[in-house]
This record gives C-alpha cells, structure tokens and sequence, in this order.
C-alpha cells in the first residue's frame, strides 16, 4: 500500500482538433483512498488512469508509487505495466476468453512468480471474496455480465497490488446490477484497504464510493475534495451542475437602492441571501428535488427565493410530480408534492401560473467566472 | 459477501526493486526491429531494384529496345484493355453475387461460399478449363452449340476462346471472387438497422440498395476495385494459355519473351515492367494515405448485415447459375479430359480410363513437381506467419516507433501492387548471380513465395489483432505479464483461428502459384502449375487435365484445412 503522487502530468492526442487529456496535473492520493476521477466523456480521465497504468505515455511530468518512480520525463523513466505492481479492472472486463474463471484470476499470480500467493490460496480467497467460488470452472462466455465484472474484480484485486484502478467498471451493468456490485466494491475497499483510483461519469457512483473526488474539465482537475463537500459546496458552476445542480436561476439586483432582485425579468419574492462582497449578479445552483413547486398564492419561506413561474409539463413519478415550469425564458425543473391539492385541483396543466421557491441553504451562488461565493459572515 | 478472517492487505508480495532505465534502451528497442524492416525491405526491394536499374543501363537500351517493337502499341492496348475489361465485369458481378448473397435464406447461406471458388480453384486449372470448353474446333461446348440449329453450318467455332475478348472475359470472372469478398466484408459492416430504417421510411429493397447500400459500399469498392485494376493490369496466366498462339500480347507475356529468350533479355524484360511497377506502387501508395491509420478499422459491434424483406429465391438460382457457368463448365471439362485418351469433341464415356492420373504419378518430373509444390509452400508459409505476425504486431502497437511503422506498412503492402511476373523475373535477375545465387535450387521458389505472401499474411493478422482490440492484452500487462509472456499466453491462444484460417489460405494461394514460379523455375525444378504448362506447350492435354485436377485437389486439402483451423468464414478473411 503506498500513496499516489502525480505532478506536473500533461497528455496531449493530435488529432483535429487536438484535445488536451491532462493539462498539468498535480494529484496525491493518499494510502488506502478511495479517489474518484469524475467527469463528462472526453475529460481526459480515462487516460489520468491509464497514464497511471502506464498504458499512455504521458508527455511530461512524473508519476511516484510511495517510493517508487513510475514515471518521470526529466529522467526519462518509464516503467512498463508489468512493472508496476497494479491491479486494474477494465469497462469491458477483458476477461481473456480462452482461460476459466480459476485461470483468469490465477493469471497475476503466475505471470508475476508469486509461488507463494498460489500456495496459500489466494485465488481461492480472493473469488471467495467476490462470491464467485461456484464460477471457478467455467469461461467467460459462461457468466453473465455481473459475474464477468466480479470475477475481473478478483483478478484486479488478487495479487494484492499496491493501486487498484478501475476504469469504469460499472458502466456496462444494468442498474440494478450496478448497485449491488458498488456495494459490494464499497465494502470490499472497507475491508482490505487498497489504494483505488477510480473512474466515473456517474456522480452517483461518485458520491457513493469516493472518500474524495476529483472533477474534471478539460484535463484540469475542478474540485479535489471529500463527496461531501463536493455534494455541499460546488467549487465552481461546471461542478455543481455535474453533480445534479441542473437549476440555474441568475439573479441581478434592481438598480436604486434596496429594491430587490430580478430573475430573467421576474420580480423574485423572499430575500436573496447576502453574500461575500456583496455582488449585484449571482447564478443561484439549485437541484431538482429542491425546487419546489407550490401553489400561486402560497407564501415563500423567510430563508428561500421565491418566483412567479408558469408549468410548462407535469409527469407523476409516484411520490411527486416532476414539473418543468418557466421563469421568464428560463426552463426549471421542480417537485409538486404528489397529494397536494396542486394536482388533484388540476392547477399543474400547461400554462397554469404557480410559484417555485429554494431554501437558501439548498443553493449554491456563483459568480460570473462560475466560482462559488459563500454567504457574507 | 464472506467474511474474511484476515485483511488482504496484510500480506503483500515482495515489491520489485525500483528499475532503473538503462541509456541504451532506446537503440535495443529499436535496433532489432531497425533490422527487421530492412531485411523485409531488401528481400521486396533488391529484385525490384536490381531488375529495373537495369532497364536504363547503356543509355535507356532496354527501354529503347522494348519500344521501338512495333507491336509495342498493341500490347500496351492490349493490357490497358484487359485491365479496365476484366475489371468493369468483376465489379458487376462481384457486386450482384455479394448483393444476392445477402438476400439468401438461412438454409441457402453455404451458397455464399461459391462465388470465392475462383481464388480456390487454381487459375491455370481454369483456363486450361475454358480453353478445353471453347477451343473453336474440339470445345465440348462449342460441339454442343454447334448441334444447336441455326449453328449447325458451322465446322468451328462459334466461340473462339483464343481472343482478347475471352481472355477479358476469364480474368473478369476470376477477379469478381475478389471484388465479391470486399462487398460482402463491406456489407458485414453496414448496421442492419441503417438498411431497416431506409425500408420502413418507404424506399424498396432496390431503392435502398441503390440509395443507401451503393454509397455506403463506395470505400470498399474503391479499394477493391483498386486491387482488381492491379491483378488485371499484371494478369498473366490466361494471356499466356489462350493468346500465345494467335499473337494476343500483354506486356506480362512480353516480359515474359523477353525473358525466356535465349540469351535472356533483362533490359527489355526489365523496361516493359516499368510503367506496370510505377503504376502498382503508386495504387498502393495512394491507399495507404487514403486509409490512413489502420488502427481506425476495429471492428464495432452493432447488429450484423442482415436482409429486410423475404429472402430472395432468385438470388439462389442466380448464384448456382453464376458458379456453375463460371467454374463448374472448366471444371467437368477438365473431368472428362482427364478421363479421355485423347481430346476430341465426341465424349465416349464407354473409354474412359484413369491412364493419365497413373501417368502423372509414374512421370517423376510430374510427381517432384507436385511434391516440390507442397513442400516450398509449406515451408513459405511457417516463415510468413511468423514475419506477418511480428509486423501485425509492430503495425498495431509500434505508436513509438512512427517511423519504422510506417516503412514497414509499404514494403509489406508493395507485392500486392507489383504484378508477380515483374517479382519472378527480378528474382530470376537478382539471385542468378553474386553475392546470392539461388537460380537452380528451390531455395529461390521459396524466397519469392514468402515475399508474394507478405500483404496476405500481414492483413491477415492485422484483422484479428484489431478485432481482438487492445484491452485483452492491456488486461495482462497490468496484471504482471511481459509483451512476449503477454503474446505466449494471451494473443498467441486467442489467434488461433485467425492464424490456422491464415496458415492454410496462404498454402492454397501458393500451391496454385503461377506466374512468379514460370520465370523462377528451372528444368529440374518445377511447381505444378509450370509443369502443367510444359505439358500443355507439348500438346499433351488429357495429361494436362489429370495435372489440373490434381492441383485442384491438393488445393481442396488446403481449403478443407482452412475451415477446419479457420471457421467457416476463413475464406471471407481475405
């Protein structure tokens, strides 16, 4: 077990156009952690972690296993996969077609003389581990998509390596398969403690197995911080619309003196929090199921925005409706609570007026540069 | 889950000791490969080379000799017109074989295979076919068409096989079995749902064929057709067989006069190849830059090509029809030839014997030859395979070594645009004198048959190595396995079949190898297809269709070998 540093990393791929995987990255994953790179397609973290692999070659910057230099372009290290004493789960599993389950995970161990590991039974153990132990004769193409990804698991895992790396390894499940194997892959990393970096697009899969997370844009990391805050206090606007923050409400404060604030030409009613430095534009980030949507002539709560909207759509999805309303030009998305006399009274039908409000302390606050303001203390 | 008692991690295996990277890793990872490439490049490029400065010695001699003949204009319109000939029939009927190919019903599907028999059956076994067919006085089948009522006049003909017409007629069927291969992979390609779609928006089967299939299909047919335009220009067999004799001149028979003349005319030989050589390197070129990286070519998933509508009976009785005509007509008469004491165009099954295949046995300049044949193909082929997979290897991995790569990517591409005469008779010029003689001996055969093999074996094993994808092998390098552990243990077995599939197309391409082997051969080293020549040049022709069908049986061996190691679908590898 050993931390990860990465400094300095950078990767570009020509092409047209050129695009830029990692643009000087600097990272630190601590021993034990579980770090995850998330971001949208194209955002250069598959190839962080495959340039952690040593299946890419990084144009500079230098990679450090606990002592061990993996990577550096200084000195012109370069040290090849096999070397690097890494397991690594892939999105298509890869498991080799023509070995059994048993000689697929046995792989790492004999491929790297670990004599001892075989002896001892770690094979045994570690499909124990992935409840597979009744699989261990069969062939890939035997196992259904959920086993296949368990077994790969096995096989990441098996020769105890120093990093684990995963590149999306559930995006191939459906999704209730999807969640019972990261919680399996949770309480796995709970119980051995590997180091893992691992790879998402899925801000779910983020939120839950994560002690930290890494968002990323363009080969620069956004945010590196623990779910929590992450989930809380979105650095910058790319953040929190990645993490499910698809509202976006921008506030511009009335010209002469105290007369409040507007949204895209609406008078907004309740008060706009005061925030550091007191700015006269903020883009309020707000999810979903925190927008809520009520009755015209409801009251707003003293700690939330309020706006005059109009329902454009309404759809029952059991507990509530999910309605998109407009707000001037704007389209948002809320919740309508599924008793309320909202709908039983027909008001959520196109066109009828209603009144959206959030809680100041659901919402986050951006600036014009998209970086988070916080309240004014 | 299960309980573990104790914590994986606590037990952990000796860490590898930090590697330090030596200075001249980058020279021995390059000098081995350095090596590789040249020696491919010297085994393509020397003949070539050798053969062609030759053409300028003595200020320009060859070329002046070559063409100041008079009849140079003619043969220059003579292959210009097989090329583009053969090559417009070819890509009418490999297109429509393809086409009712994929309109077959699921019981109808091994029909698929007939339209590739062309390349299964030996070319010269064909031709000698058709010649025994439509020779204008003892054909069979112009004596069969002779009995019709408005030919019954007629004491010969109506057909006269021995014309540029026939001839262009026989290369074009030969040539469809490859446009037909590259369609039918192209059509493998297209999604079933782009067609689907196109038939519920309301077009008809003919319709989408033509507005949707035809110009999805355009890269394949270019580059198939780009190939065909090639084995056109360097054909060789048919114009030696049936235009020999009536003075129908290519410029590969020309080379091929010039070279077996005595004493032998390099120059001339050498200057007459020039525009086919310049021609086929820069197809080949050209190619290669319009295709640009291979890598792209990895096979996606999506449904299959598969037919909308019913399937079609007509495609069936189209295809039979198409094969029997083609193949199956040279093919019964070289049967009752066989049979036959003598050639004429009154079959008497009452006489027939099996005296010319005892013959063909007890002749021993028949029997090495057929021996030879098997032996230098076998052993070409265990040599190509390994060259054609550590290329296969270099072109899908080499992104470090850009330059290698690419080198090594046109010396092996450039014997598919090299007409195999110009090969043979640069190898005859190259290793008939010092430092290397091989002339006389089967080592030179062999030679040329590995360099002839080249683009098969590489795009071969290129295919199933992208089609493997990456993942496979990174999934073991990560796990602790070094590149040559990760090619024993992972690439090696999942190749299996491509490489069988690969192993035994190459021996019946070269088992029936014609044109390179007529000028490399020496009397007492002969190859079924030269011999069979010799026999044919003595008039000897119920000999020559027991050696035809014999040819044609080592080369059924070959195939039923290639299924059985390839799959069904082995010959669709191409």
């Amino acid at each position: 077990m050993s931390r990860v540093t990465i400094q300095g990393l950078s990767k570009k791929f020509d092409g047209k156009p050129p695009t830029t995987a990692a643009d000087n990255l600097t990272l630190q994953v601590e021993e034990g952690e579980f770090l995850v790179l998330l971001g949208p397609s194209g955002c250069g973290k598959t190839t962080t972690l495959r340039c952690l692999a040593g299946l890419e070659v990084p144009d500079s910057g230098r990679i450090v296993f606990g002592e061990r230099t993996v990577f550096d372009s200084a000195s012109g290290v370069d040290l090849a996969p096999d070397k690097r004493n890494i397991g690594m789960v892939f999105q298509s599993y890869a498991l080799w077609p023509h070995m059994t389950v048993r000689e697929n995970v046995a792989y790492p161990l004999k491929v790297r003389g670990l004599k001892q590991g075989l002896a001892d039974g770690w094979v045994d153990e570690t499909v124990r581990l992935v409840d597979c132990e009744k699989l261990l004769d069969r062939y890939p193409a035997q196992l259904s998509g959920g086993q296949q990804q368990r077994v790969a698991l096995a096989r990441g895992l098996v020769a105890r390596p120093e990093l684990v790396l995963f590149d999306e390894p559930l995006s191939n499940l459906d999704a209730r398969l999807r969640d019972q194997v990261r919680s399996q892959l949770h309480e796995l990393h709970a119980r051995l403690g590997f180091t893992a970096v691992f790879v998402t697009h899925d801000q779910t899969e983020a939120l839950a197995l994560g002690d930290r997370l890494a968002i990323m844009k363009s080969g620069v990391i956004e945010q590196l911080d623990t779910a929590q805050r992450v989930f809380e206090e979105p650095a910058t606007e790319y953040v929190a619309g990645f993490i499910g923050m698809s509202n976006r409400v921008v506030l511009e404060r009335l010209q002469g003196g105290d007369a409040g604030w507007q949204s895209d030409g609406v008078i907004v009613q309740g008060a706009v929090p005061a925030l550091k430095g007191a700015p006269a534009w903020t883009a309020a980030r707000v999810r979903v199921e925190d927008l809520l949507v009520a009755p015209a002539d409801a009251a707003t709560p003293a700690d939330a925005i309020g706006l005059p909207a109009t329902v454009v759509d309404a759809a029952f999805a059991g507990r509530h409706y999910d309605v998109v309303v407009s707000v001037g030009s704007t389209r948002l998305q809320g919740h309508a609570p599924a008793d309320g006399a909202e709908a039983r009274g027909g008001r959520l039908v196109a066109g009828a007026p209603v009144r959206v409000w959030f809680r100041h302390s659901n919402a986050s606050f951006h600036g014009q540069d998209g970086v988070r303001i916080a309240a004014a203390s | 889950m299960n309980a573990s008692p104790a914590r994986l991690s606590e037990q952990r295996p000796v860490q590898p000791p930090v590697q330090a990277q030596p200075a001249g890793r980058w020279l021995t990872r390059r000098i081995p490969l350095a090596l590789f490439v040249a020696a491919l490049a010297w085994l393509v490029l020397l003949p070539l080379v050798r053969l062609q400065s030759l053409a300028f010695e003595n200020d320009f001699a060859g070329f002046r000799s070559a063409y100041s003949s008079p009849t140079i204009v003619q043969t220059i319109w003579n292959t210009v017109g097989l090329a583009l000939g053969s090559l417009v029939i070819a890509m009418f009927f490999g297109t429509l074989l393809a086409w009712w190919a994929s309109q077959l019903s699921p019981r109808m599907r091994w029909l698929r295979a007939l339209p590739v028999l062309p390349i299964v059956i030996p070319a010269v076994a064909n031709v000698s076919g058709w010649a025994f067919l439509l020779s204008p006085r003892p054909g069979y089948l112009n004596a069969l068409m002779r009995m019709l009522p408005w030919w019954s006049h007629l004491d010969v003909g109506p057909v006269e096989v021995y014309s540029l017409l026939w001839i262009v007629l026989i290369t074009g069927f030969a040539l469809s079995a490859f446009i037909y291969l590259f369609v039918t992979s192209g059509l493998q390609n297209i999604n079933a749902e782009i067609i689907e779609a196109s038939r519920v928006a309301g077009a008809s089967a003919l319709g989408t064929f033509f507005r949707v299939t035809l110009p999805l299909l355009r890269p394949v047919m270019l580059y198939g057709g780009g190939v065909a335009l090639l084995l056109g220009l360097g054909q060789f067999t048919a114009p030696l067989l049936l235009g020999t004799n009536k003075g129908v001149k290519v410029m590969t028979t020309d080379m091929f006069t010039a070279v077996s003349s005595t004493p032998i005319d390099f120059p001339t030989a050498a200057a007459v190849g020039t525009p086919l050589l310049v021609f086929g390197i820069v197809v080949v070129l050209i190619q290669k830059l319009l295709l640009g990286n291979q890598a792209r070519f990895v096979t996606h998933g999506g449904k299959a090509f598969r037919i909308a509508g019913k399937p079609s009976r007509v495609a069936a009785v189209g295809i039979i029809v198409y094969a029997f005509i083609t193949t199956g007509l040279p093919i019964i008469s070289l049967i009752i030839l066989s049979l036959s004491n003598y050639w004429s165009p009154k079959v008497r099954i009452s006489q027939w014997t099996l005296d010319n295949f005892a013959q063909v046995y007890k002749e021993s300049g028949i029997l090495s030859a057929v021996i030879n044949s098997v032996t230098v193909s076998f052993l070409s082929v265990c040599i190509s395979l390994v060259i054609g997979f550590v290329t296969a290897c270099v072109l899908v991995r080499g992104r470090r070594v850009p330059v290698l790569r690419t080198l090594l990517d046109i010396v092996v591409a450039m014997p598919l645009g090299v007409p195999a005469v110009i090969f043979g008779a640069g190898f005859l010029f190259a290793y008939s004198q010092p430092p290397i003689i091989l002339y006389g001996s089967w080592w030179v055969i062999l030679v040329v048959y590995v360099t002839l093999m080249l683009p098969f074996t590489t795009r071969m094993q290129l295919s199933g190595m992208l089609a493997l994808g990456a993942s496979y092998i990174e999934a073991s390098r990560v796990s602790g396995a070094s590149l040559i552990v990760t090619d024993l243990r992972i690439t090696l077995p999942l190749m299996r079949s491509t490489l069988g599939g690969a192993a035994a197309l190459m021996f019946v391409l070269l088992t029936h190898e014609f044109s390179a082997s007529m000028l490399v051969r020496s009397p007492h080293n002969q190859v079924m297809g030269t011999i069979l020549f010799d026999y044919w040049g003595n008039g000897s022709y119920p000999l020559v269709a027991a050696i035809a069908i014999t040819m044609t049986l080592v080369t059924a061996v070959g195939v039923l070998l290639a299924m059985l190691l390839g799959g069904k679908d082995v010959l669709n590898k191409l």
